[in-house]
C-alpha cells in the first residue's frame, strides 16, 4: 500500500511538474508587431512600387517560424488577381529572437485602377502551431491607383501600316527585277 | 591563301571579282555576298516578314486593353526584345545557309576560285549576314520611337538594342557559319540551326519574375539570347545602371569569341568542297 501511494505521488508530481514547467517558450504570432512603409501611396496604373515590412518581437521568447502573406483588397469592387500584382506573395520568416526584428519587402505592380488596401498577414508555421492561429494582420497601406491609357494606338497605326507596305514594295521590286534579268 | 585557291583552272572565272588596288579582299567578298542577299529578294522578303511581326506587336501593345496596363518603358522593352531576338535569329538562319547552301547549289567551287584566302571569304560572308541584322535594326527604329516618345527612353532603348543586338548577331552569325561549314547538306545545317534557334529562344518565354534558384540563374546566364534579353529588361525596364548587370553579356561575348575563333582557325576545314555534293 505504501508502495502504491509512493508511485501515485511520484506520478502526480511528474504530471504537476510537466504542467507547471515553462514550455520551451515560443512566442505566439500575436505578440509580433508588424509595421509597413510607406503608409499610403498615390500611383498610376502600371507603376511598380515596393512595400517594406518590419516585424518586431517584443516578447521574452523567440517566435515560431512564420509565414508572411501579402494581400490586396479592393475598396471599389474591382476584381483583384493577386498573381498579377506580385509574383511572390508569400515569404517564410525564420524565428525572430526575443526583442529582435526581421524585415521583408514585396515588389508589386498596380495592374488595376481604383482604391486598394495592401496588408500583410502573419501565419504560424511551426510544427505544433501550423494551422492553429492566431493570425496577425498589419495595418493597411492605402494605395490609390489612377487609370490611364499609356499608349496612343492612333499614333502607332500609321507606323504599323506604312513600314511593312514600303518593305513589301521593296521586296516585290527586287523579285520583279530578278525575274526580268533571269 | 590556300593552295586550292591558287590553282584556278584556265578559263574558269570566280563570281567574286578580283580586289582592286586599295580594296580589301573581305570587302569585295562582302559586297558580292550582300548583293546576292539583297538583290535576290531573300533579304527584303525576310525584312518584310520581320516588319509585319513588329507591326502586329506594336499595334497590340498600343491598343490592346489587356496589355494596356504596361508602362511605356515595358512596352518599349517588349518591342525591343522582339526586334533584337528575331533580328539576331534571322541572322543565324541566313548564315546557316551561307556555306552549305553554296555547296549544295554547286556554286562553292566558283567562290573558292576567287584570289583571296578562305578566311577572307568567311569574313565576307560573316559581314553580309550581319548586314541583315543592321538593316533589321534600322527597321525597328520607328516602332521603338512610336512607343517610347514622351518618356525620353527612345535614345537609351535604341543604343541598348544596337549594342546587345549586334553582340547577339555576331555570336549567332559565327555559330551559323560554323554549323553551315561542318554540315554535309544544307538540310542538316538549316535543321540544326532551327533547333538551336528554338532551344535558345524557348527559355526566354518562361515567366521571368518567379524565383528560379541558382540553377535557373545559371541556365539564364548560359543562354546567350536569354541573357542578352534579360540585360535589356534590367537596364530599360528596371532602370538599372548599364554596369550593374553587365555580367549577363558574358555568354553572348564568349559565344562570339569562341565561334569566331573556331571559324578563323579552322577556315580551311569549314570552307571545303564535299565529294558528291553538288547542285549541278
Amino acid at each position: 500500500m505504501k508502495i502504491l501511494l509512493a508511485v501515485t505521488a511520484i506520478l502526480l508530481a511528474m504530471l504537476a511538474g510537466a504542467a507547471l514547467a515553462p514550455r520551451t517558450a515560443a512566442a505566439a504570432p500575436g505578440t509580433v508587431a508588424v509595421m509597413l512603409t510607406p503608409s499610403q501611396l498615390n500611383i498610376v496604373m502600371g507603376e511598380r512600387f515596393t512595400i517594406r515590412a518590419r516585424f518586431v518581437n517584443p516578447s521574452a521568447a523567440a517566435t515560431e517560424p512564420l509565414i508572411a502573406d501579402l494581400n490586396v483588397a479592393s475598396l471599389t469592387g474591382v476584381y483583384v488577381d493577386l498573381e498579377d500584382w506580385s509574383v511572390s506573395r508569400t515569404h517564410d520568416l525564420v524565428p525572430i529572437a526575443p526583442g529582435g526584428s526581421a524585415a521583408l519587402s514585396w515588389d508589386i505592380q498596380a495592374v488595376n485602377a481604383g482604391s486598394f488596401d495592401v496588408y500583410i498577414v502573419l501565419l504560424p508555421h511551426g510544427p505544433a502551431s501550423a494551422g492553429a492561429g492566431p493570425l496577425v494582420a498589419s495595418p493597411p497601406v492605402h494605395v490609390t491607383v489612377a487609370g490611364r491609357r499609356a499608349l496612343n494606338a492612333g499614333g502607332a497605326l500609321p507606323i504599323a501600316v506604312i513600314v511593312p507596305v514600303l518593305l513589301g514594295l521593296a521586296a516585290a521590286g527586287a523579285r520583279y527585277r530578278l525575274r526580268r534579268t533571269a | 591563301m590556300t593552295a586550292s585557291t591558287n590553282l584556278r583552272p584556265a578559263g574558269v572565272q570566280s563570281r567574286i571579282p578580283a580586289a582592286g588596288h586599295g580594296t580589301a579582299g573581305w570587302w569585295v567578298v562582302a559586297e558580292q555576298e550582300c548583293r546576292d542577299l539583297w538583290l535576290s529578294g531573300r533579304g527584303p522578303l525576310l525584312l518584310f516578314a520581320f516588319s509585319v511581326l513588329l507591326s502586329v506587336m506594336t499595334y497590340l501593345t498600343a491598343s490592346n486593353q489587356v496589355l494596356n496596363f504596361l508602362e511605356q518603358r515595358e512596352a518599349v522593352g517588349l518591342t525591343l526584345q522582339i526586334a533584337v531576338a528575331v533580328g539576331a535569329l534571322v541572322t543565324l538562319l541566313v548564315s546557316a545557309d551561307a556555306i552549305s547552301g553554296e555547296r549544295e547549289r554547286g556554286t562553292l567551287e566558283n567562290v573558292l576560285l576567287a584570289p583571296v584566302s578562305r578566311r577572307t571569304i568567311i569574313v565576307g560572308k560573316f559581314v553580309s549576314a550581319l548586314s541583315l541584322w543592321l538593316v533589321a535594326f534600322v527597321v525597328s527604329v520607328p516602332y521603338v520611337w512610336v512607343l517610347g516618345r514622351g518618356v525620353s527612353v527612345v535614345g537609351q532603348a535604341l543604343l541598348l538594342g544596337l549594342v546587345v543586338g549586334t553582340l547577339l548577331a555576331v555570336a549567332l552569325a559565327a555559330l551559323g557559319l560554323l554549323i553551315s561549314g561542318v554540315s554535309n547538306s544544307n538540310k542538316v545545317s538549316l535543321s540544326v540551326s532551327l533547333f538551336l534557334l528554338f532551344a535558345l529562344f524557348a527559355p526566354t518565354q518562361l515567366p521571368t519574375g518567379l524565383p528560379q534558384g541558382w540553377f535557373g540563374d545559371l541556365l539564364l546566364r548560359l543562354n546567350p539570347v536569354g541573357a542578352g534579353l534579360h540585360y535589356i529588361t534590367a537596364v530599360l525596364v528596371d532602370g538599372h545602371a548599364w554596369t550593374r548587370d553587365v555580367s549577363y553579356l558574358a555568354s553572348p561575348l564568349v559565344t562570339a569569341v569562341l565561334a569566331g575563333g573556331a571559324l578563323t582557325f579552322a577556315s580551311s576545314r569549314v570552307l571545303r568542297l564535299t565529294a558528291g555534293v553538288s547542285g549541278a
